[in-house]
C-alpha cells in the first residue's frame, strides 16, 4: 500500500506492506539515521517526531503515518550546518558510539520546542524513553540545558561550528 | 503480526469510524496509538481502522463532576495537562506519567490502555478506584457504562459491532478525599510488577468510601475488596490500615514470572497497601 507524508518538510510517498513499522520503512527509504535498537519500545533510538510528538517509530505501524508530518535527525541538521542541539551534543561529548544520538536528539528537541527555558528535571523527564548504554545521562543533559541557552528557540538556527569532528 | 491485513482506514469522525468498523466486506480492528500491534497476532484481520485522525477523540475537559477524557488523548496529555485539578485529576496524572516513556506516552491513548487490558497497563485500576464511567458509541447512538463491566467482560466482547469508546468520565471528588497511586517495576521503563491505584474518602477521621484497585501483580485488574470493607465506618490510624494490608492479596490470583514469585509480589504489595492507604488518608484529611 502507498502513504503520502511529509518528511523533513518534503512531500514523500512511500510505498509500504501493511505490516511493516515506520523505523523500518523510514531507513528504507533512505533515512538511516532513524536507529532500530531493541525493537519494541524501550530504548528510544528509533525516536523521530510525528506531527509533533516524539514517538517510539520501531512499534507503530508505518501505514499510521499516513498525511502525518515526520522529522528524523536529518531534518534537524548535518555537519555542515548542525542543529544547535546536534552542535550542543558535540561540544559536550555526549557521543561515544552515537548510536542512541539521533533518538535522543528528537526527543529534546520536542522538549525545547514545547519548553524553551527547561529544568535538569525537565530534561531527565523528556529524555526518559532514550537509552544510553556508553556515554551516559550527565552530559547529554547539559548539553541540551547548553543548547536551550545558546539557541533559546532550539529552532531552525543552526548553531556556528565551533570545533568537534565531523 | 497480522497475515491477511491489506488496508488501511482513516477516519476522521467518529460515525466514520463506526461505519468502517462495521463493514461486512472486511474483518476489521481498531488501532489507536499503536504501541500493542507488535503483540497482535490474528490471521483473520484483513482491515485496521486507524483512530489517530479522529480529533473529535482528543480532549481532556473538566467540569464541576466530571472530568472528560477522549478516548484517543495521547496519556503524555493528560500527564502534562494544567486543567485536571483535585484528587481525581492528581491520581490521573500520576499515574499516566508512570507510564513507559514519554515517547510511549505520545502513542499510548487513554482508552486504549483500557481496552488492551494488558496486565502491565497503568490506568485501568485507577479508573476502577475513581469510579469512571466510559462512553461508548456506535455511529451517534451511545451509552454509559461503569468502568467495572467493560473489564469484567473485556472490551472486545462487551462492545457490540461496529461500536467504539469514545469517552472516558471520572467523577470530581472535593474535599474529604486523598489518592495514592504507586508503581513498582524493575525500572520506571519496565512493566509493572504491581501497580496500585487507592481513594479514600473520609469525614472526621472516619473513612466512608475506599477504593483500592491493583494491576501487573494479577492478570486483570481487580479491587481488594476485603480491604475496602476493612476500612468502611473506621476511624483511620496506623494500625487500621496495618490490619487492613494485610487482606491485599485476599482472593487475588497473584501473577509470577521471571521478573519476580508471586510470594515477594504478596509481600510487597501489602507493604505498598498499608503506606498508600496511609498516604491517602492523610491527604483526604488536609
Amino acid at each position: 500500500m502507498k502513504i503520502n507524508t511529509t518528511i523533513n518538510g518534503k512531500a514523500v510517498s512511500l510505498e509500504v506492506n501493511p505490516n511493516i513499522m515506520l523505523a523500518e520503512a523510514l531507513r528504507k527509504a533512505g533515512y538511516k539515521g532513524v536507529k532500530i535498537g531493541c525493537g519494541e519500545g524501550s530504548c528510544g533510538a528509533c525516536a523521530v517526531m510525528i506531527d509533533g510528538r516524539p514517538r517510539n517509530s520501531c512499534i507503530l505501524p508505518a501505514a499510521m503515518a499516513e498525511g502525518s508530518e515526520i522529522l528524523t535527525v536529518e531534518g534537524m541538521g548535518n555537519p555542515e550546518n548542525p542543529h544547535v542541539l546536534q552542535q550542543a551534543f558535540v561540544d559536550s561529548g555526549s557521543t561515544q558510539c552515537g548510536y542512541c544520538n539521533p533518538g535522543a536528539l528528537i526527543a529534546a528537541k520536542a522538549l525545547l520546542d514545547h519548553n524553551p527555558n527547561p529544568t535538569a528535571d525537565d530534561v531527565k523527564d523528556a529524555l526518559d524513553g532514550n537509552l544510553c548504554r556508553c556515554t551516559g545521562y550527565i552530559k547529554r543533559i547539559d548539553a541540551v540545558l547548553e543548547a536551550a541557552k545558546a539557541g533559546k528557540k532550539a529552532d531552525q538556527k543552526p548553531a556556528k561550528r565551533a570545533g568537534g569532528k565531523k | 503480526m497480522l497475515k491477511k491485513l491489506t488496508r488501511f482506514y482513516y477516519p476522521k469522525t467518529i460515525e466514520e469510524a463506526c461505519l468502517h468498523l462495521g463493514n461486512k466486506e472486511h474483518k476489521t480492528a481498531l488501532i489507536a496509538g499503536g504501541t500493542s500491534e507488535v503483540l497482535r497476532s490474528d490471521n483473520s484481520i484483513e482491515a485496521l481502522v486507524d483512530l489517530s485522525k479522529v480529533k473529535e477523540l482528543c480532549y481532556i475537559r473538566q467540569d464541576s463532576t466530571y472530568i472528560h477524557i477522549g478516548a484517543g488523548t495521547p496519556v503524555q496529555d493528560i500527564y502534562k495537562s494544567k486543567d485536571l485539578k483535585g484528587p481525581s485529576g492528581e491520581l490521573l496524572k500520576t499515574a499516566a506519567g508512570k507510564i513507559g516513556s514519554t515517547l510511549l506516552r505520545n502513542s499510548i491513548t487513554a482508552a486504549g490502555n483500557l481496552a488492551g487490558l494488558f496486565p502491565w497497563s497503568d490506568l485501568p485500576p485507577v479508573y476502577m478506584a475513581l469510579d469512571a464511567e466510559v462512553v461508548c458509541r456506535k455511529g451517534k447512538p451511545k451509552r454509559t457504562v461503569p468502568v467495572q463491566r467493560l473489564i469484567d467482560n473485556r472490551a472486545d466482547k462487551f462492545l457490540a459491532e461496529a461500536e467504539i469508546i469514545s469517552e472516558i468520565m471520572v467523577p470530581v471528588y472535593g474535599k474529604g478525599t486523598g489518592v495514592h497511586f504507586a508503581k513498582f517495576a524493575k525500572t520506571s521503563n519496565d512493566y509493572a510488577m504491581i501497580s496500585l491505584a487507592i481513594r479514600l474518602t473520609q469525614k472526621g477521621g472516619v473513612i466512608e468510601s475506599a477504593r483500592v484497585a491493583v494491576n501487573a501483580i494479577t492478570a486483570v485488574p481487580a479491587r481488594c475488596h476485603e480491604v475496602e470493607n476493612a476500612l468502611l465506618g473506621k476511624k483511620g490510624s496506623a494500625e487500621l490500615f496495618a490490619e487492613a494490608a494485610k487482606k491485599a492479596t485476599a482472593g487475588l490470583t497473584i501473577r509470577r514470572d521471571y521478573r519476580a514469585s508471586s510470594d515477594y509480589r504478596k509481600e510487597v504489595l501489602g507493604v505498598m497497601v498499608r503506606r498508600g492507604l496511609q498516604e491517602a488518608f492523610d491527604k483526604a484529611k488536609k
